[in-house]
C-alpha cells in the first residue's frame, strides 16, 4: 500500500516540477514571439526614419496631440476649424477614438512614469507594440481550441504574418493596428466564456468588444461572427447554458456599450449590419426556452429550430449573398495576393481546417467559421485580408502543431525502441494527448525541446479549474483509450517530414521579413529610389509643407486635392478645403472643378473660397507617378459629377488621356496642367515628362492669376500663390499705383465716407 | 420676317413628299419582312443591305435604325461584354415590337464586322461596343449619333432611355425571359413536395445532413479552396477559364503574367495545389498513423513528401513568375560573399 502512494507522491512532484519547468519555458517563448512581433515592424524606421507613414496616420496623430494637450474632454468636444473651410469638421463625433485614446493613454502613463517621450513617437510605435498583443492574444485563443502547443505555433506565425505586417509597422498608425488585437481578444474572451461558462469573462468580452468598436469599422464583423457561431451551434444540436451565457450579456452589454461611441451611436440598434444579431438573440431565448420546457422532447425541437434557422438563413443568405456578390467597386484579390498576404499558410490552412473537425468542439467550430468567413469575405475584397490574417495562422499553427506531435512522438517512441527494447516504452503510448493524470516516467529521455513546451504546460489548465474545462478536455482522451497500439509512423520517413515543415517555416520566415523589409516599409511621405549612383532621398513633401508653416500666415487658406489635406494640416499647421474624409462630395467635386477651369474661373472658385495658396504635387520630372496629373482624371469625374459643365470628354482626345501636343485645347488650359508644367521646359529645354513617358503639348506660357511662390527640390510639390485681385477701372489703377502705400487707407476712408 | 421661311418650308412639303413615295413604302415593307424573319426582331444587315436602307437619301428612309456594331472575333474578350450586350440589344429590340406590333418608325439591326467591314468604314467605327442610331434626318452614315458609354451601363433599359429620348417612340419595360421556364419550375416543385415527408423524417431523426460533421467539413474546405483560388475574383471581373494566345489561335493561354489579373483554370489550378498541400498533412497526421501496416505507411508518406515537395516548389515558381518578385534573404554583411547581390 506504501509503495504506490511514494510513487504518485513522487509523481506528483515530478509533474508539478515539469510543470513548473513547461510554464516557464512558455512564457519565455511568448515573451520572444512579443520581441519578434515588435522588432520586425521596425524595418521602417532602420530603412527610412521614425515617422508617420502615409494619409491617414497623420490625421490620426494630429487628434492625438490634440487629445494629449488638451485633454478628454476637449477633444470630445472637438469642432476642428482647420479643415473643409469654411465647414469645418466636428471631429470628436465622426472618429473611431479607440486608437487616439489608445495611444494617449500611454503617452500620458508614460510621461507620469516620467518618461518622456514625444507624442510622435508614441504614435509611430504603438501598432509594433499591438502587433505583439495581437499575437499574444491569438496564443490565449488558439489555447482554448487546440492547447498549448497549437498556441504558441499560432502566435509565431502571426507575429510574422506579412498581411498584417502590411498595416502595422512602425508608423502606420491607423485604426487596424489596435483594432487587430481588438479582433482576437474579443474573439478569445467569447470562446473562454465558452468554455467556461463563467460570466467573469463574458463581462470582460463585452468589454473587449466595446473597445473593439472604439477602434475600428470592422467591429461588425465580430457581431455578425458571434451570432452565426451560436446559430451554428444550435442547428448542429450543440446548445447549452454556456452558450446561453457566451452570447447574450454579449449582445446586451456590448448593444449598450456600443451606443456609447458618438460616431456608432443608434447604428448599433437601428442598420441592418446589427439586426442578425438581434435575431439570432431571440432564436436563442426561443431554443433557451424550449429547453427548457421540454428538455426530454429533443427530436421535436429540433424540427422548430431547424424550420426556423432554414427559413431565416435562407432569406438571409438571398438577400445578402447576391450583394456582396455584385458590388463591383469592391477588390477581389488573385491568387498571388494569398500567396503574398499569408504564404505557406495556405497551404497549411486545409490541414488546420481538418483538424478542428477531430474531434468538433465550440471552440474549434468557432475557428472554422472564422476562417470560412473571413476567408470568403477576403474572397471578395482585398482589403479584408487583413482579418483574415488572424484566423489563418489560428488554423495553420493547429495543423503544424498536429504535424509536429505525430512527428515527434513517432521520432521519440521509435528513438527509445531503439535504444533500449524494454516494454516501459509503450506502456504511456499516448502521453501527448492523455488525460491530466497521466504521468510520463520517459520525461529525461531524448526528447526535443519543442516537444516539452508542448506537452507539459497543456495539462496545466485542465488542473486549474477542471471542473470548468471538463467538457473540452473530455473529448480529447476519447481517441488513445480505444486503441493500445502505438500511433506512429515510421521513423526516418518522420525525421525527413520533420526537416520538410522546419524547411516550409523557414521559408515563410524569408518571405516574411523580406514582405517587412521590401514591400511593406515604405512611409510614403519620404520616398528613396536606388540607382547605380547610390540612394537617393526624396523629401520634397515635407520641405514643402515645412515651407508652408513658416512663410505663410496662420489663418491661410491652402487648397489642393484631398489627398493632401490630412498631411497640409497636421504638418503645415494651415486651413485647408477639403481632406482625406471625404464627407462633402460638393466640396471636392468644387475643388475638382477649380483644378479643371480655365485660370480666371479657377481663381474665382479659390477666391469665393479665401485659399490664398494651391498646391499640386507634380512627378514628371523624377517620375513620380502617383501625382496629380495622374489623378487628375478622377478630379475632372468627381468635378464634373456636381457642375455638369466640366466633361470628361473635352479632356480626352478620342478616349485617350494624354497631355502631349494631341492634348485637347481644354486640358492645357486647365489649371491643374498649368500649375504643373509652368516653367517645366526650362529643366531640360524639351519638357520630357517621366512619367507619361513623352514631352508635354504646350511648353511655354505664362500665368495670369497666380504666382509661384515655391518649388521644392525635386519639384514633386509646387505651390502657388492667388494674385490679388486686379482693380476693375484702368483709369484708377495709375493713380493708385503712383500712392500705393495708402491704398489700404484710402479704401477704408471710402467705406467710411457716406457716414461723416 | 417671320412667315418666309415658314412659307418657303410649306413648299418645299408636297414636294419632299412627291419624291419620297417612290421607294420609302417599298423599303419599310421589305425591313418589316426582314424582321419577320428574324426571330429576336434584329435584322441583320450586310455592306449590300446598309447601301439599300441606309446610305438611301434621307427623302427615302422615313424610319430609324438602331444598329448594333458587332464582331464574332472579339465575343471572347471578357472586358468588351460583346455577347451580353448583344442579348441585350434583342431583348431591347423584342421589347419595342411588344409595345408597337408592326411600328415602321424603328428597326433595330446588327452587322457583323468580318463580313462587312466597308460599312464599319463608313461609319467610322473604330472600337467596339458601338451602337448608333441612325434617323431619317441624318444624311450621311458619320453623321448619325453614337450611343454613349454611359447608356451601355444598365443594359437594356439604358438603352431604352436613349432610345425614347432621341427618337420619341416609346419602348415600354424591357420583357426578360424568365430564369426557369415554366415546365422547370413545376418540375422543381414536384420534387420538392416530394422530398418534404423524406426530410422532415429525417429531421425529426436528427441526422440531417446538418448534422453529419463531414458535411461541414467539406463545405469548409470548399469554401477555402474557391476563395483562395481567387474564384470570386472571376464571378466578379467575368474572367474567362482561358485565353487563345493571339499569335497562335490553336494555342491556349491558362497562365496570365502580371499579378493584376487572372484566369479562372490557373486559379483553381493553385487553390487545388494548396489545398491539396494542406489535405495530404491531414491525412498523415489523421489518418496514416492508424493504419497498421508499416509498409503502406512508408509508401503513403514518401508518396506525400515528393507530392508535397513537387506542389510547394511549383506554387513558389508560380507567383515568382507571375509577380515578378525575388524575395530574397537578409544575411549579415559579413557574409556577403556567399550571397548574391541585390
Amino acid at each position: 500500500m506504501a509503495e504506490p502512494e511514494v510513487s504518485s507522491a513522487a509523481s506528483a512532484g515530478g509533474w508539478r516540477l515539469r510543470n513548473a519547468f513547461g510554464g516557464v519555458l512558455c512564457a519565455f517563448t511568448l515573451l520572444l514571439i512579443g520581441v519578434l512581433a515588435f522588432s520586425i515592424r521596425l524595418f521602417s524606421v532602420i530603412k527610412y526614419e521614425s515617422v508617420i507613414h502615409e494619409f491617414d496616420p497623420y490625421f490620426n496623430f494630429r487628434v492625438t496631440q490634440f487629445l494629449s494637450k488638451n485633454g478628454i474632454y476637449e477633444f470630445w468636444n472637438w469642432f476642428d476649424d482647420r479643415t473643409w473651410y469654411p465647414l469645418g469638421r466636428v471631429i470628436g463625433g465622426t472618429v473611431y477614438p479607440g486608437l487616439t485614446l489608445t495611444a494617449g493613454t500611454i503617452w500620458w502613463l508614460l510621461n507620469s512614469l516620467n518618461i518622456p517621450l514625444s507624442v510622435e513617437t508614441v504614435c509611430v510605435f504603438t501598432a509594433p507594440i499591438f502587433s505583439a498583443n495581437a499575437s499574444w492574444a491569438t496564443y490565449l485563443l488558439t489555447k482554448e481550441a487546440k492547447g498549448t502547443g497549437a498556441g504558441l505555433m499560432a502566435a509565431a506565425i502571426l507575429a510574422m504574418v506579412p498581411s498584417y505586417i502590411s498595416r502595422s509597422v512602425a508608423g502606420s498608425y491607423d485604426n487596424e493596428a489596435v483594432a487587430i488585437f481588438a479582433l482576437i481578444f474579443t474573439f478569445y474572451l467569447y470562446v473562454k466564456t465558452l468554455n467556461t461558462g463563467s460570466l467573469f469573462y463574458a463581462t470582460l468580452n463585452a468589454l473587449s468588444y466595446f473597445y473593439m468598436v472604439c477602434s475600428w469599422g470592422g467591429y461588425t464583423f465580430i457581431i455578425n461572427l458571434i451570432p452565426m457561431h451560436v446559430l451554428l451551434c444550435i442547428v448542429t444540436g450543440r446548445y447549452s447554458s454556456r452558450l446561453y451565457i457566451a452570447y447574450a450579456p454579449l449582445v446586451i452589454l456590448g448593444t449598450l456599450l456600443a451606443a456609447l461611441v458618438p460616431v456608432v451611436g443608434f447604428n448599433a440598434v437601428m442598420t441592418s449590419e446589427h439586426f442578425a444579431s438581434f435575431l439570432v438573440f431571440i432564436i436563442l431565448h426561443v431554443v433557451a426556452l424550449v429547453y427548457y420546457i421540454k428538455g426530454l422532447l429533443t427530436p421535436r425541437l429540433f424540427k422548430v429550430a431547424m424550420t426556423f434557422v432554414i427559413t431565416v438563413g435562407l432569406t438571409y443568405a438571398s438577400k445578402y449573398i447576391p450583394i456582396i456578390a455584385s458590388v463591383s467597386e469592391h477588390q477581389p484579390p488573385t491568387w498571388p495576393s494569398y500567396f503574398m498576404d499569408i504564404n505557406v499558410l495556405a497551404f497549411l490552412i486545409p490541414a488546420g481546417i481538418i483538424s478542428c473537425f477531430l474531434p468538433l468542439s465550440d471552440a474549434s467550430s468557432f475557428m472554422v467559421l472564422y476562417l470560412v468567413t473571413a476567408v470568403y469575405f477576403s474572397g471578395v475584397m482585398v482589403r479584408l485580408m487583413l482579418v483574415l490574417a488572424p484566423a489563418a495562422c489560428i488554423l495553420s499553427g493547429i495543423a503544424l502543431s498536429a504535424a509536429f506531435d505525430v512527428l515527434t512522438r513517432s521520432i521519440k517512441f521509435q528513438l527509445s525502441k531503439l535504444f533500449d527494447d524494454s516494454p516501459a516504452a509503450s506502456g504511456d503510448s499516448s502521453p501527448e494527448s492523455s488525460s491530466a493524470g497521466t504521468v510520463n516516467t520517459n520525461s529525461t529521455k531524448s526528447e526535443s525541446r519543442t516537444e516539452k513546451s508542448e506537452t507539459a504546460p497543456k495539462e496545466k489548465p485542465s488542473k486549474k479549474n477542471r471542473k470548468k474545462e471538463k467538457e473540452v478536455a473530455e473529448s480529447v482522451p476519447v481517441r488513445p483509450k480505444k486503441e493500445k497500439r502505438l500511433l506512429v509512423l515510421p521513423f526516418e520517413l518522420s525525421v525527413m517530414g520533420i526537416l520538410l515543415l522546419i524547411v516550409l517555416g523557414g521559408f515563410y520566415v524569408v518571405h516574411c521579413v523580406w514582405a517587412a523589409a521590401e514591400a511593406y516599409s515604405a512611409p510614403s511621405i519620404v520616398l528613396t529610389s536606388r540607382n547605380r549612383d547610390g540612394l537617393h532621398v526624396f523629401d520634397d513633401f515635407r520641405e514643402a509643407y515645412g515651407w508652408l508653416s513658416h512663410n505663410t500666415d496662420v489663418d491661410d487658406k491652402v487648397a489642393s486635392w484631398w489627398d493632401y489635406g490630412y498631411q497640409t494640416t497636421a504638418m503645415a499647421n494651415r486651413t485647408v478645403i477639403v481632406d482625406n474624409n471625404t464627407w462633402n462630395n460638393t466640396h471636392i467635386a468644387t475643388v475638382g472643378t477649380a483644378m479643371s477651369s480655365p485660370e480666371k474661373a479657377a481663381w474665382e472658385i479659390f477666391n469665393s473660397l479665401d485659399v490664398k495658396y494651391v498646391l499640386v504635387v507634380f512627378g514628371g520630372l523624377v517620375g513620380y507617378p502617383s501625382d496629380d496629373i495622374n489623378k487628375f482624371l478622377w478630379m475632372v469625374r468627381i468635378g464634373g459629377g456636381v457642375f455638369p459643365h466640366i466633361k470628361e470628354a473635352d479632356y480626352l482626345r478620342d478616349g485617350n488621356y494624354r497631355v502631349d501636343a494631341q492634348a485637347t485645347p481644354t486640358m492645357l488650359n486647365c489649371l491643374m496642367y498649368k500649375l504643373c508644367y509652368y516653367r517645366f521646359v526650362e529643366t531640360d529645354g524639351k519638357g520630357y515628362d517621366r512619367v507619361r513617358g513623352y514631352e508635354i503639348g504646350k511648353k511655354h506660357f505664362k500665368l495670369t492669376h497666380f504666382e509661384e511662390v515655391f518649388t521644392t527640390h525635386h519639384w514633386m510639390v509646387r505651390i502657388y500663390k492667388l494674385k490679388p485681385q486686379k482693380n476693375r477701372v484702368r483709369g484708377k489703377l495709375k493713380k493708385l499705383k503712383s500712392n500705393s502705400k495708402t491704398s489700404s487707407t484710402l479704401a477704408a476712408g471710402q467705406k467710411k465716407n457716406p457716414w461723416q | 420676317m417671320a412667315p418666309a421661311p415658314a412659307r418657303h418650308l410649306l413648299l418645299l412639303l408636297p414636294l419632299l413628299l412627291a419624291a419620297a413615295p417612290a421607294g420609302a413604302d417599298d423599303l419599310v415593307a421589305e425591313l418589316q419582312s426582314l424582321r419577320a424573319r428574324s426571330p429576336s426582331g434584329v435584322i441583320h444587315l450586310t455592306d449590300t443591305s446598309v447601301t439599300r436602307f441606309l446610305s438611301a437619301p434621307a427623302s427615302r428612309r422615313p424610319y430609324s435604325v438602331l444598329l448594333f456594331f458587332d464582331a464574332a472575333a472579339l465575343h471572347s474578350k471578357p472586358d468588351l461584354h460583346l455577347p451580353q450586350l448583344r442579348t441585350e440589344f434583342a431583348l431591347l429590340a423584342a421589347s419595342f415590337h411588344d409595345r408597337n406590333p408592326g411600328s415602321g418608325d424603328l428597326f433595330f439591326a446588327d452587322i457583323e464586322f468580318a463580313e462587312s467591314q466597308h460599312s464599319f468604314h463608313q461609319f467610322g467605327v473604330n472600337s467596339l461596343p458601338h451602337v448608333r442610331l441612325i434617323r431619317p434626318e441624318h444624311s450621311t452614315l458619320a453623321g448619325s449619333e453614337q450611343m454613349d458609354q454611359s447608356h451601355f451601363g444598365r443594359l437594356a433599359d439604358s438603352m431604352a432611355e436613349f432610345v425614347e429620348s432621341r427618337t420619341g417612340l416609346e419602348v415600354g419595360p424591357i420583357v426578360r425571359p424568365p430564369l426557369l421556364s415554366r415546365n422547370q419550375i413545376i418540375l422543381l416543385g414536384i420534387l420538392f413536395l416530394i422530398s418534404i415527408p423524406f426530410a422532415i423524417k429525417r429531421v425529426i431523426e436528427g441526422e440531417t445532413l446538418l448534422h453529419d460533421r463531414r458535411v461541414w467539413m467539406a463545405g469548409a474546405l470548399f469554401v477555402y479552396f474557391f476563395s483562395v483560388s481567387g474564384g470570386m475574383y472571376g464571378i466578379i471581373r467575368h474572367t474567362p477559364m482561358f485565353l487563345t494566345d493571339r499569335s497562335d489561335p490553336d494555342k491556349l493561354v491558362f497562365f496570365y503574367q502580371g499579378s493584376g489579373m487572372q484566369l479562372g483554370a490557373e486559379g483553381f489550378a493553385v487553390g487545388f495545389l494548396y489545398t491539396l498541400v494542406g489535405l495530404m498533412i491531414a491525412g498523415v497526421t489523421h489518418l496514416l498513423v492508424k493504419v497498421e501496416s508499416l509498409q503502406t505507411q512508408r509508401f503513403a508518406m514518401m508518396a506525400v513528401i515528393a507530392i508535397g515537395w513537387w506542389a510547394v516548389r511549383k506554387v513558389i515558381f508560380l507567383d515568382n513568375w507571375k509577380t515578378g518578385y525575388s524575395i530574397h534573404t537578409f544575411w549579415p554583411s559579413s557574409w556577403r560573399i556567399w550571397n548574391h547581390p541585390h
